[in-house]
C-alpha cells in the first residue's frame, strides 16, 4: 500500500515522458523494423527469431538491422544484407527456386486434384446406384438395430 | 488403375519415412554457409596485441590459413586451443579472430583491452598457443559479415583470399582428418 | 522400493497389453467367444497397472527420490508441490509414461463404453489399441524407463524443472493434448477392425463418431492451452510461432476436423466410407508423426525434447509398423468398397467434401511447411527456413474462401438444395455481416480496407449465418421455443464449433492488425502513452521467490485520465537452472489485453520495458474453447448413448 502511495505521488508531480529504446524517424521505419526482427531467424538458436532470442548473434543481428533501417535502407535490402551472410536459412520465408516452387504448387495441385475427385465421384455414383439408404434419421435406427441383432 | 489408387497413400508415406530416415543421421543444427566461395570481406581491424597495428584483408593474402573464431570466455575454444597449437607445429598458419562479448553496461566492467590481453596471454600460455596474431573484432562486425553464429568456427582461407571452408564448432584430431585437412591440402597447393 | 513397484507395474501393463493384442484378435478370426470376452478385462488390468506406473512415478517426484535419473533431472527439492507433480510429465520419460497411460485409459473407455457393439468388433478394436500399446510400453521399458536409477551414487539436490515448464499452463496442457493425440487411435482403430472385416456403413460411422469428436475435443483444447501458455510465458506477446513442435499438435487437428464432418456424411448418407477411412487412420498416423518429429530431433524447435537417434529409429521403425501396416491393409481391402449415394452438384454432401479438400489441403500445408526444409536439405539443396511470413501467407488465401463456405454449408440440404430459396437470406446474411463489420470498424475509429476489415466480415459471416440458420431450424418445429428442446445437442453443438470458428477467425485478424508494440526505456516514475494507454512505472524491486530470485515491476495505466488498472510484471532468475525467465503482466478484456514484460537494466537507473496493447487477443482462445462446447454438446447428443437391448445376446462367430 505505502510503495502505492508513493508511486501516486510520483505520478502526479515527477511524471517524465520515457522514451523509446530504439528511436525512429517516422512510423514506417518502426515498422519495418518490428517485422524484419519477428522473420529473421537467429542462427544459433533453435528455432527463435531474432526480436524473441538473446544470444549475441542475434543481439548483433537486431543491432545491424536497426542500423540498417535508420539508413533507409529497403526491406528487400535488408534481407539480402543477411542472407549474403547468413545463408537463405535466415528468413523465414523460403526462397523461390525449382523445388521449392512446389511448397505452393503441392497445396493447389491437392486442391484442385480433390476438387475433380469429387465432382468425378459425384457423376459417377449418380449414374450407377439406386438410392436405396437411410433417408431419415428414423431409417438410420432401424439400420442399426438391425445390424446388432444379426449374427456376422 | 482405380486398384492403384488406393496403394498411393502407402507409397507418399513410404517416401516420407525415407526422408525421415536420413533424418535421422544428420545433423539438424549444421546449416550451409553463405559465405563460402566469396572474398574475405573488407575490414580494418587492430592487432589484439599490437593495437597500432591495423590488419586489412589485403594483408592477408599469399597464403592459405585458418581463421579460427574464438575468445576466452568460451570454454569449447580453450579446449581447442592445444589441438590448433599442434597444428602450428606442424606448420598449419593459423589467424585468430578475436571475439569480444558485448558488455552490459549494469553489470560488467566497461571494455579494458590491458585486461583483455592479460586474459587472452594468460590462456594462451596455459593451453598453448596457435596464433600467428590475433585480430581483435570488438564489435563483431567482421564476425557478422562472415556469417559466424558464435565461437569457435573456423574458416579455411586460400591465397586468393578467399574462403573455401566454413566449419561451425570445435576442431579436434578427428573433425580435422575427416572434413579439415583435405580442403586444407587441396587449397594449400601452389 | 515404490519406485520398483512402478517399474513392475509398468511390467505388468506390458504383459497384458501384449495378451490384449493378441488373444480377442486371435479370438475374432478363430469365433472363439471366451477369447474375445476376455479383452474387457485385459483392457482394465492394463489401465490399473500404467495408473499405478503412473502414480509412483509421481511419488517419487513428491519425495524429491534424486537417485531416479529422471527426478534428479527434472525436479528439485525446492520446487513448489503442484509443479514436482507436473515434472513427473515433463521430461521426455515422463511424457511417454503420461502417453502410455492415456492410451490404456482410452482403450479402457472403450471397453466399458461400447458393450454395444458385436463382440467380435468390440475384441478386435480392443485388441488393435493394445497392439498399439505393447509398442509405446516397450518403448517405454527399454528406450526410455522413467524409473532408472542412477545408484550408487546420486545427488543431493535435482537440476530443477525447465521454468519454462513452471506455469499453471503446463499443469494442464500436457494431459489434454495427449488426451487428444492418443485418442485418435480409437478411431484408428475402428477403422482397422473394419478393414479387418470389411464392413463400414452408416452404423459404423455413428459408432466411431462420438469417439473421433472426443478426441478432437480434448485436442482442440489442449493445444489452445499451449497456445495460451506460450503467451504469457515466452513473454513476448505471440500466441503461435509455427514451430514444428506446435505444428505437430496441428496436423492431426486438421486431420481431425476432417474427420468429423466426412463421418457425418458416411453415417447421413453412406457415401465418402474410404475417404472417411482414410481420414481416421491419417488423423492418428500424423500424432504419431508429430511425436516422432518431437522425440526424435530431425528436426529444430525450441521446445523438443531432448533427443536420441535411437529412440527416433525406435519410433520411426514403429510408425513404419503402425502407419505403412495400415495403409498397407487399406490398399489391399479399400478397392472392394463401393460407396452408393446420389446428390446433386449443390448439396450438402458436396459442401463437406469442400470442407475436407479446405482443411486437407492446409493440413498438407504446414506439413510441407514443417518438413520441406528437411527434404530440401537431404536433397542436397543447403538449407532454409520456413516460417511465420510463409504460413501466414498460405493461411491468408485458404480462410477466406474457407469462411465463405462454412457459411454457406449448414444451410443446403442432404443430396439436393435450390439455389433460389437460399438467395434472400443469405443477401440479409451478407448485408448484415457488413454493417457489423463497419461498425465495430467505426466504433474502433478505423474504417479501412485491412486485414482486420477482412477478419470482422468473414467472422460476421460465418456467425450470423450459424446463427440464423439454427434460428431456421428451431422454426421448422412450429415456433423457436417449442424447438429448443427438439432440435439435436449436436445440431447445437455444430451452431457452437461454427461460432467459435467465427471468433477465433476475428480474434486472429484484430490482433495482427492492430497490436501496438513498444520498447521502452523506463525509471520509475516515467510513463509512456501506447495507444491511448498510459503506463507510469511505479517501482521496480527485487523478488525472492522459492526457487527463483529477479526483480519486479509495478506499473499503473491510466485511458483519458481514469484509473484503470495495476500490473505486476517479473523479471525471474531461476537459481538452479540458471535462467531467466519473463512472467509478463497481463490485463485481460474482451476487446484488448494490456501485456508488459519487464526486459534488461539499462543504464542510469532505468528498465527496458516492452508494452503492448493487443486488441480481441482473448477472441483466440476464446474460439478454441467455444469450439470445444461444440463438440462437447454434440457428444451429449443422446443417440450415441442408445442402450441396446440385443446387444448382450449377440456372439460373434464368423
Amino acid at each position: 500500500m505505502k510503495r502505492y502511495v508513493i508511486g501516486l505521488l510520483w505520478l502526479m508531480c515527477n511524471t517524465v515522458s520515457a522514451e523509446e529504446v530504439l528511436a525512429f524517424a517516422n512510423d514506417a521505419q518502426r515498422e519495418l523494423y518490428y517485422q524484419l526482427a519477428a522473420e529473421l531467424r537467429c542462427p544459433q538458436c533453435q528455432n527463435q527469431n531474432i526480436a524473441d532470442s538473446n544470444a549475441i548473434v542475434a543481439v548483433d543481428m537486431r543491432q545491424k538491422t536497426y542500423q540498417l533501417v535508420q539508413q533507409g535502407q529497403s526491406r528487400q535490402q535488408i534481407l539480402q544484407y543477411m542472407i549474403n551472410r547468413y545463408g537463405d536459412f535466415v528468413h523465414y520465408q523460403p526462397p523461390l527456386n525449382r523445388v521449392t516452387i512446389w511448397l505452393w504448387l503441392a497445396p493447389l495441385l491437392l486442391l484442385l486434384g480433390l476438387l475433380a475427385v469429387g465432382l468425378y465421384r459425384r457423376r459417377n455414383e449418380a449414374a450407377q446406384t439406386p438410392d436405396n439408404l437411410a433417408g431419415t434419421p428414423d431409417e438410420l435406427e432401424q439400420l442399426i438395430e438391425k445390424y446388432r441383432s444379426k449374427k456376422p | 488403375m482405380r486398384k492403384l489408387f488406393f496403394y498411393a497413400p502407402l507409397a507418399l508415406f513410404l517416401l516420407l519415412a525415407l526422408f525421415l530416415l536420413s533424418g535421422l543421421f544428420s545433423d539438424p543444427r549444421e546449416r550451409a554457409s553463405a559465405t563460402l566461395n566469396k572474398s574475405l570481406p573488407a575490414f580494418a581491424l587492430a592487432d589484439l596485441m599490437q593495437p597500432q597495428h591495423i590488419w586489412t584483408a589485403e594483408q592477408l593474402k599469399g597464403e592459405t590459413f585458418l581463421l579460427n573464431v574464438w575468445g576466452t570466455w568460451c570454454p569449447t575454444c580453450n579446449a581447442e586451443l592445444g589441438y590448433l597449437t599442434e597444428l602450428r607445429q606442424q606448420g598449419v598458419k593459423i589467424v585468430g579472430l578475436y571475439y569480444e562479448l558485448p558488455r552490459d553496461p549494469a553489470f560488467d566492467a566497461p571494455f579494458n583491452l590491458q585486461t583483455l590481453q592479460q586474459d587472452v596471454s594468460q590462456k594462451l600460455a596455459q593451453h598453448g598457443d596457435p596464433y600467428q596474431f590475433n585480430i581483435l573484432d570488438l564489435q563483431r562486425s567482421l564476425s557478422l559479415d562472415l556469417g559466424v553464429s558464435g565461437a569457435p568456427e573456423t574458416f579455411i582461407i586460400d591465397a586468393q583470399g578467399i574462403i573455401r571452408l566454413h566449419h561451425i564448432g570445435d576442431i579436434n584430431s578427428q573433425v580435422w582428418r575427416s572434413k579439415l585437412a583435405p580442403s586444407y591440402q587441396q587449397w594449400s597447393q601452389p | 522400493m515404490i519406485v520398483e513397484a512402478g517399474q513392475l507395474a509398468l511390467t505388468f501393463a506390458f504383459a497384458l497389453a501384449v495378451l490384449l493384442a493378441i488373444l480377442p484378435l486371435y479370438g475374432s478370426f478363430v469365433a472363439n467367444k471366451p477369447m474375445l470376452l476376455l479383452a474387457k478385462p485385459l483392457a482394465f488390468g492394463q489401465f490399473f497397472f500404467c495408473l499405478l506406473a503412473m502414480l509412483a512415478l509421481i511419488y517419487a517426484f513428491r519425495t524429491n527420490d534424486f537417485s531416479v535419473i529422471n527426478v534428479a533431472q527434472n525436479s528439485s527439492s525446492t520446487l513448489p508441490w503442484y509443479y514436482q507433480i507436473t515434472a513427473s510429465f515433463g521430461s521426455h520419460e515422463g511424457s511417454m509414461l503420461l502417453w502410455v497411460l492415456m492410451l490404456a485409459g482410452w482403450t479402457a473407455l472403450v471397453a466399458q463404453f461400447s458393450k454395444a457393439l458385436p463382440l467380435q468388433l468390440h475384441g478386435r478394436i480392443l485388441g488393435i489399441l493394445g497392439l498399439i500399446n505393447v509398442g509405446f510400453v516397450a518403448f517405454s521399458l527399454i528406450m526410455s524407463n522413467p524409473f532408472e536409477r542412477s545408484l550408487p551414487f546420486f545427488p543431493v539436490e535435482g537440476r530443477d524443472l525447465n521454468p519454462l515448464l513452471q506455469d499453471f499452463g503446463m499443469i494442464l496442457h500436457p494431459p489434454t493434448l495427449y488426451m487428444g493425440y492418443v485418442g485418435f487411435a480409437v478411431a484408428f482403430a475402428f477403422a482397422i477392425a473394419a478393414l479387418m472385416g470389411g464392413r463400414f456403413d452408416s452404423v459404423w460411422a455413428r459408432w466411431v463418431r462420438p469417439w473421433a469428436l472426443a478426441a478432437w475435443l480434448f485436442l482442440t483444447l489442449g493445444i489452445m492451452l499451449g497456445s495460451w501458455w506460450a503467451y504469457n510465458e515466452l513473454g513476448w506477446g505471440g500466441w503461435w510461432f509455427w514451430d514444428p513442435v506446435e505444428n505437430a499438435s496441428f496436423m492431426p487437428w486438421l486431420a481431425g476436423t476432417a474427420l468429423i464432418h466426412s463421418l457425418a456424411v458416411t453415417e447421413k448418407r453412406g457415401t465418402f466410407k474410404s475417404w472417411t477411412v482414410l481420414l481416421a487412420l491419417a488423423a492418428f498416423a500424423l500424432s504419431l508423426v508429430g511425436a516422432f518429429l518431437v522425440r526424435s530431433g530431425v528436426l529444430v524447435s525450441v521446445h523438443s525434447f531432448a533427443t536420441d537417434p535411437g529412440r527416433g529409429l525406435y519410433l520411426l521403425v514403429f510408425l513404419l509398423l503402425v502407419v505403412g501396416g495400415s495403409l498397407l491393409l487399406y490398399g489391399i481391402r479399400m478397392n472392394a468398397v463401393r460407396s452408393q449415394a446420389r446428390y446433386q452438384l449443390f448439396s450438402r454432401e458436396m459442401m463437406l467434401w469442400g470442407n475436407n479438400i479446405f482443411l486437407l489441403t492446409a493440413c498438407l500445408i504446414v506439413f510441407l511447411g514443417t518438413l520441406f526444409p528437411l527434404f530440401h536439405k537431404e536433397l542436397g539443396l543447403g538449407t532454409i527456413s520456413i516460417g511465420e511470413p510463409f504460413f501466414n501467407q498460405m493461411f491468408y488465401y485458404l480462410t477466406i474462401p474457407f469462411a465463405l463456405l462454412l457459411g454457406l454449408a449448414p444451410w443446403v440440404r442432404w443430396k439436393q438444395q435450390q439455389l433460389l430459396p437460399l438467395i434472400k437470406p443469405f443477401s440479409l446474411i451478407a448485408i448484415a455481416s457488413l454493417m457489423l463489420a463497419l461498425g465495430v470498424m467505426a466504433s474502433m475509429q478505423s474504417v479501412q480496407a485491412n486485414l482486420g476489415l477482412l477478419g470482422l466480415l468473414l467472422g460476421a459471416w460465418v456467425g450470423i449465418s450459424a446463427l440464423a440458420e439454427v434460428m431456421l431450424r428451431l422454426r421448422q418445429f412450429g415456433s423457436v421455443s417449442a424447438g429448443i428442446s427438439k432440435l439435436n445437442a449436436s445440431h447445437y453443438g455444430m451452431t457452437l464449433a461454427h461460432i467459435g470458428f467465427a471468433v477465433l477467425v476475428v480474434g486472429v485478424a484484430m490482433t495482427k492488425t492492430y497490436t501496438v508494440e513498444r520498447d521502452v526505456r523506463m525509471q520509475e516514475g516515467d510513463s509512456t502513452s501506447v495507444a491511448g494507454y498510459e503506463f507510469t512505472l511505479t517501482d521496480v524491486y527485487d523478488l525472492n521467490g522459492p526457487n527463483y530470485g529477479g526483480q519486479a515491476a509495478e506499473l499503473d495505466v491510466s485511458k483519458d485520465g481514469g484509473y484503470v488498472t495495476h500490473l505486476h510484471a517479473e523479471k525471474r532468475f531461476y537459481r538452479i537452472q540458471r535462467t531467466i525467465m519473463t512472467e509478463s503482466a497481463v490485463h485481460a478484456r474482451l476487446s484488448r489485453d494490456l501485456y508488459v514484460s519487464l526486459g534488461e537494466e539499462l543504464p542510469g537507473n532505468a528498465w527496458a520495458l516492452r508494452i503492448q496493447v493487443k486488441p480481441f487477443v482473448r477472441w483466440i482462445w476464446l474460439g478454441g474453447v467455444l469450439m470445444s462446447l461444440g463438440a462437447l454438446l454434440a457428444l451429449a447428443d443422446k443417440r450415441y448413448r442408445r442402450k441396446s437391448s440385443v446387444a448382450k445376446q449377440e456372439v460373434a462367430n464368423a
